[in-house]
């Protein structure tokens, strides 16, 4: 006869056999599974091993690095993902000391002049150019500048608590907040065009910009310059991943995450499954989306509303310095389809590595095409306003982050109402299950940020494993 | 447990509802100094190529003072000197403690945490 106790002992026995997958055997107590191996799942990786913890990293893609990607195929190896390393970045230039990894100044980007309406002007008569929309007193500033103007009012040049309630006023759309501060619409407008901080103003939080802004406004300063890994970038985390005592599993992209108060089952495309005591989400939120894991439902509705920041680059190569003879600088900063161009010299070469980096919603009609047919739109842009470019400049990489499932984009953005709380919460641990990432980092975005999470993640981890 | 009880327990449990209250076990000095300073600062008093200064000796030490660092006017002109009290409070919201300063650093620790790590600090030679 099957009583009310036969029936209990049998769903808590069927519960954790389900839950075990099998594997009765836990060993340590101190397994854990980092899922992503960017610079923020490889660091809580590195430090929870020197503390003796059984770490598996698993990674969907087929390299490690996520956001960090150098084009090793290209000449002059640019980076297609995160390039420049801040004079403060304490932990990442600490990481490459340790590791061996050369740092350098980065060879110097060309100087840029301007393409307004079609109309080029060149850098030394901007402030005078019929075709510099901004009014008088406001004509002087080049457009990539504008946005500097925010730090004459920036709270967080002097405290860096971007979540403080007592600035939540400043947690409002950076368009409406611009024009409070009398940002003329025409700057609004230049900002918009090429704003590497947000998709578009009204959609992005006013405290979000003036949090990257106060960070470029303290480090200001010749002294304090920034720096790149001589070989590339990348060379940072395959260095990492190299340290740790098992391989990394690449090419495993993770179908659900399932906990329980006593443990984690991460499950794998591949049909595999690790358990785990604790699992590390270090991946970004795009990428974190389609997995089937059972988060609070504030971290899942934040899963939806949280944006990520939409850039597209094509990378080419030029042979010659096409634009001296026109006279003009060799970057350029326009308000139409190419975004900017960023040029700069491949070190000890007489070429040139030709970045068009495109951002926010301006991206939306190139990512709608394919490869070939977005290559071909922005090459048609260059020919036209660089035809003397064509002889000489060969396309390398079409580089699309927003479309690429385990990324998503390239960070994060803060919209309007989301600085006060919506970055704690998406963080907070749930159950054993831990979260790291540069959208998880406090006091610095990018790769230190990803460094930053990375150590966070592992202490709380530590905490509750130990 | 009462039945209902009990399978609304159940459920939470397969669907990963309840919040695991795992038990909180105290890091030792070590690992909070490992976790939490040292991609920054080395112990001794030799400087290295971190970007914050070494952290050896530090009792009685005058803010800000060490040469081959850029440290912020605010820092040096603080008139802090390290001891307990000021490496606490500096530790705890470093833009409360000294406004302007240069550690771009939001503390991971807990209060515990954080006096624990700054006595055993304040004892590196």
């Amino acid at each position: 006869m099957l009583t009310r106790r036969r029936l209990l002992e049998g769903s808590i026995a069927g519960l954790l056999a389900s839950a075990s997958g099998g594997c009765n055997d836990m060993g340590s107590g101190r397994r854990v599974v980092v899922v992503g191996a960017g610079l923020s799942g490889l660091n809580a990786a590195l430090i929870l091993e020197r503390w003796g913890f059984e770490v598996d990293v698993v990674e969907a893609k087929t390299r490690v690095g996520g956001r960090l990607w150098t084009l090793d195929h290209l000449p002059g190896s640019p980076e297609g993902g995160g390039n420049v390393m801040g004079a403060q970045y304490g932990r990442v230039v600490h990481m490459a000391h340790h590791l061996n990894i050369a740092l350098r100044t980065p060879p110097r980007t060309l100087p840029s002049d301007y393409v307004i309406r079609d109309q080029r002007i060149s850098r030394d008569s901007w402030a005078s150019a019929a075709a510099n929309p901004l009014p008088e007193t406001w004509r002087s500033i080049p457009p990539q500048r504008l946005m500097g103007k925010l730090n004459e009012t920036n709270p967080l040049l002097k405290t860096r608590a971007w979540h403080d309630p007592n600035l939540m006023a400043s947690d409002q759309s950076a368009d409406v907040g611009l024009k409070a501060l009398g940002f003329p619409n025409a700057a609004i407008e230049l900002i918009n065009a090429n704003n590497s901080y947000g998709n578009n103003l009204s959609d992005t939080s006013l405290m979000a910009l003036y949090r990257i802004m106060g960070e470029f406004g303290r480090l200001s300063g010749p002294e304090l310059a920034v720096q790149e890994a001589t070989l590339g970038n990348m060379r940072l985390p395959e260095a990492m991943a190299k340290q740790l005592s098992r391989p990394v599993s690449l090419g495993e992209p993770v179908v659900a995450v399932r906990h329980s108060p006593s443990r984690v089952q991460v499950a794998l495309a591949s049909g595999k499954t690790l358990e785990a005591d604790a699992a590390i989400l270090a991946l970004p939120l795009p990428a974190l989306e389609p997995i089937e894991v059972n988060l609070s439902a504030t971290q899942t509705n934040l899963l939806r509303q949280i944006d990520y920041h939409k850039v597209v680059q094509l990378h080419c190569v030029v042979e010659a310095p096409f634009w001296e003879a026109a006279g003009w600088s060799g970057s350029w900063w326009t308000d139409g389809l190419l975004g900017r161009i960023f040029t700069r010299p491949i070190p000890n070469t007489s070429r040139y590595n030709m970045t068009v980096w495109i951002n926010g919603d301006h991206c939306d009609p190139l990512n709608a095409l394919d490869e070939t047919a977005c290559t071909q739109s922005i090459t048609q842009a260059l020919w036209q306003l660089v035809p003397e470019a064509r002889d000489v400049t060969s396309v390398g990489q079409l580089v699309r982050w927003s479309i690429d499932p385990y990324a998503g984009g390239v960070w994060a953005l803060w919209r309007p109402g989301q600085a006060g709380t919506a970055h704690r919460a998406i963080r907070a641990p749930t159950g054993r299950l831990f979260f790291a990432g540069e959208h998880t980092a406090e006091a610095y975005r990018g790769m230190e940020g990803a460094m930053e999470s990375g150590e966070r993640a592992a202490l709380e981890i530590m905490r509750v494993l130990a | 447990m009462r039945l209902r009880t009990l399978a609304v327990y159940l459920s939470a449990v397969q669907f990963g509802l309840l919040s695991a209250s795992l038990p909180a076990a105290p890091l030792n000095s070590e690992q909070l100094y490992d976790v939490a300073c040292s991609a920054c600062h080395s112990l001794g008093t030799v400087s290295d190529h971190r970007v914050g200064p070494p952290l050896g000796g530090l009792l009685n030490r005058q803010a800000g003072e060490l040469d081959g660092y850029q440290f912020s006017e605010a820092l040096r002109t603080s008139g802090w000197i390290w001891r307990l009290p000021t490496l606490l409070a500096w530790l705890t919201d470093p833009d409360a403690a000294i406004p302007n300063n240069a550690m771009n650093y939001v503390n991971p620790l807990t209060a515990e945490e954080t006096q624990q790590l700054s006595e055993w600090l304040l004892r590196q030679p």
